[in-house]
């Protein structure tokens, strides 16, 4: 617990909350002040919108600790204040709410709207509550509520949107520029091949990927190795196999990339076919953390090159995620989280077999020890250094 | 959901925040405005055991004209860049004004979408578009990295666990500079599926275009750029752009499209009198 002290609803209030309190809840939960509404709790609705030193704030994604000192006015705290009287006013006459729920949140948006753009237009007052979800009323009686508080505070006739004098620039004279300095090469992940949209493809929500390495060793020693199956686990950074029958693993798989942290428990049943130098391995698992759920199928192939000198190894790997994590899936990022894993896994299988030249490709997509500081990092980092096999 | 539980602490300066990071909690983690952390704690996506609170202490919340840059502490937050007309950096205003809604813009800081390095976010595109600087700050000292090659990769940038990014160097345009900047929301205030970001000054003799919301960092167009600083607006056709950018913009037709279509109105910006 640490103790808060600031500025509610115009009197002063001291507190114990734990720090990882938002401060919608402590406003819930420790003041009964019920008027900051939490619909989706990570910022994206606008109904736990407050004003916090007078600017409207996500009361979902502010720490109560954070506000030590701090000036916080909620719903209830607009009693005495004109332009939220004149706001109540407009949304009762234009019927700019239903059920109420998104009400609160949109009236400390609107005022702000209202005091901070004194010319905003229709389409500006749209933009500006984007950030504040509404189910019921389709937005039409919400924007004319707050557009009819702003043209009865307009002094004369400004224009709707016309602030901004319109400047006309000099046109862009040609001109030879300076050569760009070399930049040190980012690693942006090669985009998945698209593969021929087969019948797993066209499964809803699934993605799907395709990579493939070489690795310097001949086919039945690589062969061999995949059938290894603690072995190939090793090669996985952050997997670690609980049992193993010769059928099925359970196991459990810590992955991180960049903030994110999951750890995966479950199980998968493994196939391989001698004929064919393929394999399959279909599991699912999930993460007790966030919620996440995921059900995978990756398929392998090895194919010998430069006289069984080299095995190239094609993978294809097929999953499917569910629940929080899958929120950060958009703009490719987790098929990025499945690349960076299997480029290290490459490296890894490459440095058992005795062939480092895959190493560099883990450097780009390793570990990211940069940024934060986790402490599966560290075991992943203790394990993959400190592996005596 | 709710966060997790972790530790707090509010140093009041750079020194206590440095310490802090070094103070051997098994996952210290800074939080400035909270905007992308606190989604993620509450998502339980993130696990810190202890958060440093740095969006008051005042050495990272200053912006200084420098003469020929602008520095904007680590701790300025977006709305703050919006409401503010910085001679020499006018893009600066734009982009502000377009990350995701005002009550979030009130808290997010540009330091803090720098480092969460967020492949889709507006700071990191447009930063390595306008050459900006990155102040790096540890216990040994200062470090300046360029903003274009500060993220690594998707959640990836370049400072270690024990750094903090204290300030962005942000070289002024002349008066003759021409920006441009776009972005493809399927709603306002989202992050975006496709942006770009462009920057011509005939005086400094720059010309530097970027394409942004890949599956990594913003990937920089410099061919096309000079092609069309030393040609002109002539140089801007469907061809030229898409031999820019499908290279790098994947195999899904829409997503190079959108790509295209960013990079084309970025540079409709530019030529926009
Ligand atoms: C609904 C919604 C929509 C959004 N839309 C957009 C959008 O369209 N475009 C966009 O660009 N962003 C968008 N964002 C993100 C927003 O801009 C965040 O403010 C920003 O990315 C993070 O800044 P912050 O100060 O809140 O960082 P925090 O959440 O406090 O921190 C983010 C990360 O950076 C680290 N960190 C923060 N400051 C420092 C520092 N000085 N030194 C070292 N590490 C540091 C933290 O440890 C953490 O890992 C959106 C956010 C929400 C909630
Ligand atoms: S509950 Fe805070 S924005 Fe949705
Ligand atoms: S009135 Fe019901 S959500 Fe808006």
């Amino acid at each position: 617990m640490t103790t808060v002290a600031f500025t509610l609803n115009g009197a002063p209030i001291t507190a114990d909350v734990q720090p990882r309190t938002h401060l919608g809840d402590f406003l819930r939960d420790n003041r009964r002040l019920s008027g900051t509404h939490l619909g989706c709790e990570h910022g994206v609705c606008g109904a736990c919108t407050v004003l916090l030193n007078g600017a409207p704030a996500r009361s979902c994604i502010t720490l109560a600790v954070a506000c030590d000192g701090a000036d916080i006015t909620t719903i209830e705290g607009f009693d005495h204040d004109g332009v939220m009287g004149e706001l109540r006013d407009a949304f009762t006459r234009e019927h700019g709410l239903q059920c109420g729920f998104c009400t609160p949140g949109m009236l400390i948006a609107a005022r702000d709207i209202v005091l901070r753009l004194p010319a905003a237009g229709e389409r500006r007052i749209r933009e500006e509550l984007s950030g504040n979800l509404c189910r019921c009323t389709g937005y039409v009686g919400i924007v004319d509520a707050v557009a009819s508080v702003i043209d009865k505070r307009k002094p004369c006739e400004a224009t709707a949107d016309s602030v901004v004098p319109h400047v006309t620039a000099p046109a862009l004279p040609r001109f030879t520029p300076v050569a760009t300095q070399a930049r040190p090469a980012a690693s942006l992940p090669a985009e998945a091949t698209r593969a021929p949209a087969d019948e797993k493809t066209a499964r809803q929500g699934w993605t799907r990927f395709d990579e493939s390495f070489v690795i310097r060793k001949p086919r039945a020693a690589v062969w061999e190795l995949f059938g290894d199956v603690p072995r190939v686990a090793a090669c996985l950074a952050g997997a670690q196999v609980l049992s193993y029958d010769g059928k099925t693993v359970k196991g459990r798989m810590v992955t991180k990339l960049g903030p994110i942290a999951a750890s995966f428990a479950g199980s998968a049943a493994i196939e391989r076919n001698e004929a064919d130098w393929s394999g399959t391995i279909i599991g699912a698992g999930s993460d007790s953390g966030s919620g996440s759920r995921t059900r995978g199928e990756i398929a392998y192939r090895l194919t010998s090159l430069d006289q069984d000198m080299a095995t190239r190894v094609e993978v294809t790997v097929l999953y499917n995620l569910q629940g929080a994590l899958a929120q950060f899936s958009r703009s490719g990022l987790a098929q990025e989280f499945a690349r960076h894993l299997v480029g290290q896994f490459a490296a890894s299988i490459g440095a058992q077999l005795g062939d480092d030249t895959l190493a560099s490709r883990a450097t780009g997509s390793s570990l990211n020890v940069g940024q934060l500081v986790w402490s599966v990092a560290k075991q992943w980092l203790r394990r993959l250094v400190g592996r005596t096999d | 959901m709710k966060a997790p539980a972790f530790d707090y602490v509010r140093p009041s300066d750079i020194g206590g925040v440095l310490a802090a990071l070094q103070g051997g909690h098994a996952m210290a983690k800074v939080v400035a405005g909270g905007q992308s952390l606190l989604p993620m704690l509450n998502l339980r996506l993130a696990r810190p055991t202890l958060l440093i609170d740095i969006a008051r202490i005042d050495a990272l919340r200053t912006i200084d004209d420098r003469g020929t840059s602008v520095r904007i502490g680590a701790a300025i937050t977006h709305a703050e860049l919006e409401d503010r007309d910085i001679a020499g950096c006018a893009m600066l205003r734009t982009v502000a004004t377009g990350i995701a809604y005002r009550s979030v813009r009130n808290r997010g800081t540009i330091g803090g979408s720098l480092v969460h390095a967020d492949p889709a976010a507006d700071w990191p595109l447009a930063l390595a578009a306008l050459g900006a600087t990155i102040i790096v700050e540890g216990k040994s000292g200062n470090r300046a990295v360029p903003a274009d090659s500060f993220m690594r990769a998707a959640f990836q940038t370049r400072i270690t666990d024990d750094e903090i990014v204290v300030a962005v160097d942000v070289p002024k345009l002349s008066p003759a500079a021409r920006t441009g900047y776009y972005k493809f929301c399927r709603k306002t205030g989202e992050f975006p599926e496709a942006s770009a970001a462009a920057v011509f000054d005939p005086v400094s003799r720059r010309a530097r275009l970027y394409v942004g919301a890949l599956s990594g960092p913003p990937q920089p167009l410099d061919n096309l750029a000079t092609t069309i600083a030393e040609n002109g607006i002539t140089a801007i056709t469907e061809a030229a752009v898409a031999a820019a950018v499908d290279p790098i913009a994947g195999h899904d037709p829409a997503e190079r499209r959108m790509r295209r279509a960013a990079v084309m109105r970025a540079l409709k910006d530019v030529f926009a009198s």
